[in-house]
């Protein structure tokens, strides 16, 4: 732990390093993540061995071969580039320290947890990519990979909002989302991968979209690697500064061999990819698959494009432009409202093609639900600005949405229970456990809805005022009285001093929470950390923030009122439930996986041939 | 190809046009150019005005905060030898320190000062930032209310950003 010869572990961690941020110093620096990326990659390797030792012997070694190639990309790079076990000569007492930044629990598992995700797409696409190698391409090797798929698209989607959580309580800007380049990086594959769960279950239903589900698999493992290349090549302004700026070169080198592969197979195997059926009509489930695929697409795009645009710009005009928040919600704000009345459509509507009775029977209480929150909503919500009018139609949308998701539910639990002779809430509970992946993706969407209505809630109606007063005075913010009432200071150990302002918050003359944000500053670093202080309800979160203070104890105090942020988080942990209860295993299909696999070995097996 | 094929593929175009129509719009009326310092002074059209994004290094001793409101910080940023003073009222980040690169959002006025309505900080080198996780977040605190009440009288800088 304490070995300081390694020039690695001098820089990231020191001997009163907590032990829990001395393992997270392990993926705290460059090399590290490298190493622990690896690391992963090779357990997820063996992990797919062990599964399928004895079955499925068709695709599983090409699968093997494609990613023990990968592997062997990031031990080139561990090796020959960025050696994580450096030594250093003489080496030093004690380490240099991890950044205080960085000692965060949500620092502790947010990097895993998306490294998890990452990561395991790199499974989905050896698996299509043996598929087209061997030109085994009816739907196998998706429902082999369903359920990596799945757990890595959950990881991806919890260290997106691990991140965002970390960003919100750490950095102290009252904000959880910048559109920075490196938060696209890890937003891009995310969006992608959205997309292509979604449209496999039009092939495993439809045998449709072959082509695009291959192409949007690819797409998914050449965007980790891409959101790899640009926070690691220094070639986009960000506020993250790396050091080697060659490693990006090395990523860009092994991204253009992976594309020219993926699409040299994809056109070589185009005739195998046919599809059997095609689209009847706009109003069917089919194509509210299609709508949904593209609208992921275009928020993705239009992410990609605004990351990208300072090169592109450079190039052909000579000038770089830059591209900030404001792009990105002007352009993925609307898409999103699209996506999100998408999500209420998309599992009410009827396969092929949708009547108009039947549109009527799905969607007449719905709307009316839609409506009705418009109509109460409409007195109470000011909709001055264009963000306040985009919040006020996520809330009808989320309203709207809801009850879809509501009925469908109820519908099923009452038809299980005059049918079985159960109770409503045994009725309820059998139904999503009888068709996991159907109710579990339910239960996510209701997670996505929450959080749908978090962002619109925080983005619009928050507000917040920074000033510098004295002790005994006070700022207001909405409805809340902020005084400040003592500056004291704390020396917590040798290297760490706090200094902590009290702040009283009161509500109609009732004190309601005491505020303690401070400042903390670390021995050897000459850069003090803010440390934010937030009471986090449902309602809204107060957000308080020492800015400065001065030797008269005055204070800077920076105040924010953010509403419904909580809901975010919750929306992710229904999300997680969610998933939780789509993966979790299933006997009956098990049985059918079985009663496949009895069929495929009778065509495939090894002894025949 | 079919009648339905020809729907939808006119379907999708439509939709992916008006998705490209959205991005083309808003980047024209969000940009923002990005200079260093020195290409700033380089460069022979004034942009004056323009939403601007300008990175250099603060020079050593600028910073000045008005005694009376320690929100109002004035500094200076270089790089190599070009120069520009930069108004920003606002939090600056823990990181905003002598010597330190950042990057300041915002519009020149007509005397080449520059007022900054976001002020971000690069990690110090000391700490590589690393993948996810180092984002030393901007501490991006845009200005409320538009750099009103500052004094401008201080000597113009030899920027040259007029014709």
């Amino acid at each position: 732990m304490d070995d300081f010869t390694l020039q690695y572990v001098w820089a990231y961690s020191s001997r009163d390093l907590d032990t829990f941020y001395k393992i997270s110093s392990f993926w705290g620096g460059q090399k590290g993540s490298l190493l622990f990326w690896t690391l992963l990659l090779s357990i997820y390797t063996v992990i797919v061995h062990i599964q399928n030792r004895k079955r499925n012997a068709l695709v599983v070694p090409y699968a093997m071969v494609v990613m023990m190639t990968i592997t062997t990309f990031f031990l080139v790079l561990l090796n020959f580039s960025t050696n994580p076990f450096e030594v250093i000569p003489v080496p030093p007492e004690d380490g240099r320290g991890l950044n205080p930044l960085l000692q965060n629990y949500w620092m502790v598992i947010h990097p895993p947890t998306l490294y998890l995700g990452y990561v395991g797409f790199t499974v989905p696409f050896a698996f299509a990519m043996a598929a087209l190698i061997c030109k085994n391409l009816d739907d196998s090797w998706i429902r082999l990979t369903r359920k990596w798929t799945l757990v890595s698209w959950f990881f991806l989607c919890m260290g997106n909002l691990f991140g965002a959580q970390w960003a919100y309580l750490e950095l102290g800007w009252g904000g959880y989302w910048a559109w920075d380049p490196v938060e696209n990086a890890a937003f891009m594959p995310l969006l992608v991968a959205t997309a292509y769960l979604h449209s496999v279950m039009i092939q495993e239903k439809k045998d449709m979209m072959k082509i695009w589900n291959m192409s949007l698999v690819l797409l998914t493992f050449v965007m980790t690697i891409f959101g790899t290349f640009i926070t690691r090549s220094g070639l986009i302004q960000s506020v993250h500064t790396f050091d080697e700026a060659t490693l990006g070169y090395y990523f860009l080198a092994f991204l253009g061999v992976i594309i020219v592969i993926c699409v040299g197979l994809i056109l070589s195997r185009l005739s195998l990819l046919k599809s059997n059926n095609e689209l009847d009509s706009f109003l069917s489930r089919e194509s509210s698959f299609l709508f949904n695929n593209l609208m992921l697409l275009g928020i993705g795009f239009a992410t990609f494009w605004g990351t990208i645009f300072p090169i592109i710009s450079e190039a052909v005009r000579g000038v770089k432009i830059t591209v900030g928040p404001p792009f990105y919600n002007q352009v993925n704000v609307p898409i999103g409202l699209a996506l999100l009345a998408l999500i209420g459509i998309g599992p009410i509507i009827a396969w092929r093609r949708a009547t108009w009775s039947n549109l009527k029977k799905n969607f007449m209480k719905p709307l009316l639900a839609g409506l009705l929150a418009a109509g109460v909503l409409f007195p109470f919500l000011p909709l001055g600005s264009r963000s306040e009018i985009y919040s006020y139609i996520t809330f009808v949308l989320c309203v709207f949405v809801m009850t879809t998701i509501l009925i469908e539910f109820f519908k099923g639990a009452v038809a299980r229970k005059s049918l079985h002779d159960e109770k409503l809430p045994e009725a309820l509970a059998s139904l999503v456990w009888r068709s996991k992946s159907r109710y579990g993706g339910y239960i996510v969407h209701i997670g996505v809805v929450l959080i749908f209505a978090g962002i619109a809630g925080s983005q619009s109606y928050s507000a917040h005022t920074e000033k510098r007063i004295k002790i005994g005075e006070s700022l207001k913010v909405k409805e809340f009285t902020f005084t400040y009432e003592r500056l004291g200071f704390i020396e917590e150990n040798a290297t760490k001093t706090r200094a902590i302002a009290q702040v009283g918050v009161y509500k109609d003359g009732k004190r309601v929470w005491t505020g303690q944000p401070e400042k903390e500053f670390y021995k050897g670093q000459n850069q003090p950390v803010s440390e934010v202080d937030v009471l986090s309800t449902w309602r809204q979160d107060l957000y308080l923030i020492l800015a400065d203070f001065g030797e008269d104890e005055s204070a800077t105090l920076k105040i924010y009122v953010n509403p419904m942020v909580s809901w975010i988080w919750m929306g992710g942990w229904v999300i997680a439930f969610g998933t939780m209860v789509s993966v979790w295993p299933d006997r009956l299909e098990q049985r059918r996986r079985l009663e496949r696999m009895k069929i495929q070995s009778a065509v495939f097996s090894p002894a025949q041939e | 190809m079919n009648h339905k094929k020809i729907k939808f593929i006119v379907g999708s175009l439509l939709i992916v046009g008006a998705i490209g129509y959205l991005i083309s719009a808003s980047i024209s009326s969000t940009s923002q150019y990005f200079f260093t310092v020195e290409e700033l002074a380089a460069q022979k059209i004034s942009f004056e005005g323009e939403g601007l994004k300008i990175k250099g290094n603060v020079v050593n001793g600028s910073i000045q905060r008005d005694p009376n409101d320690s929100l109002n910080v004035r500094f200076a940023i270089e790089e190599n030898k070009s120069h520009l003073d930069v108004v920003y009222q606002g939090i600056t980040p823990d990181m905003f320190l002598d010597g330190g690169e950042v990057v300041v959002e915002g519009t020149l006025d007509s005397k080449g000062v520059f007022h900054a309505d976001v002020l971000m900080t690069s990690c110090p080198s000391k700490y590589e930032a690393e993948k996810e996780a180092g984002k030393t977040h901007p501490g991006e605190l845009p200005l409320n209310g538009g750099g009103k009440g500052m004094d401008l009288n201080k000597t113009a800088p030899p920027v040259k950003t007029t014709i």
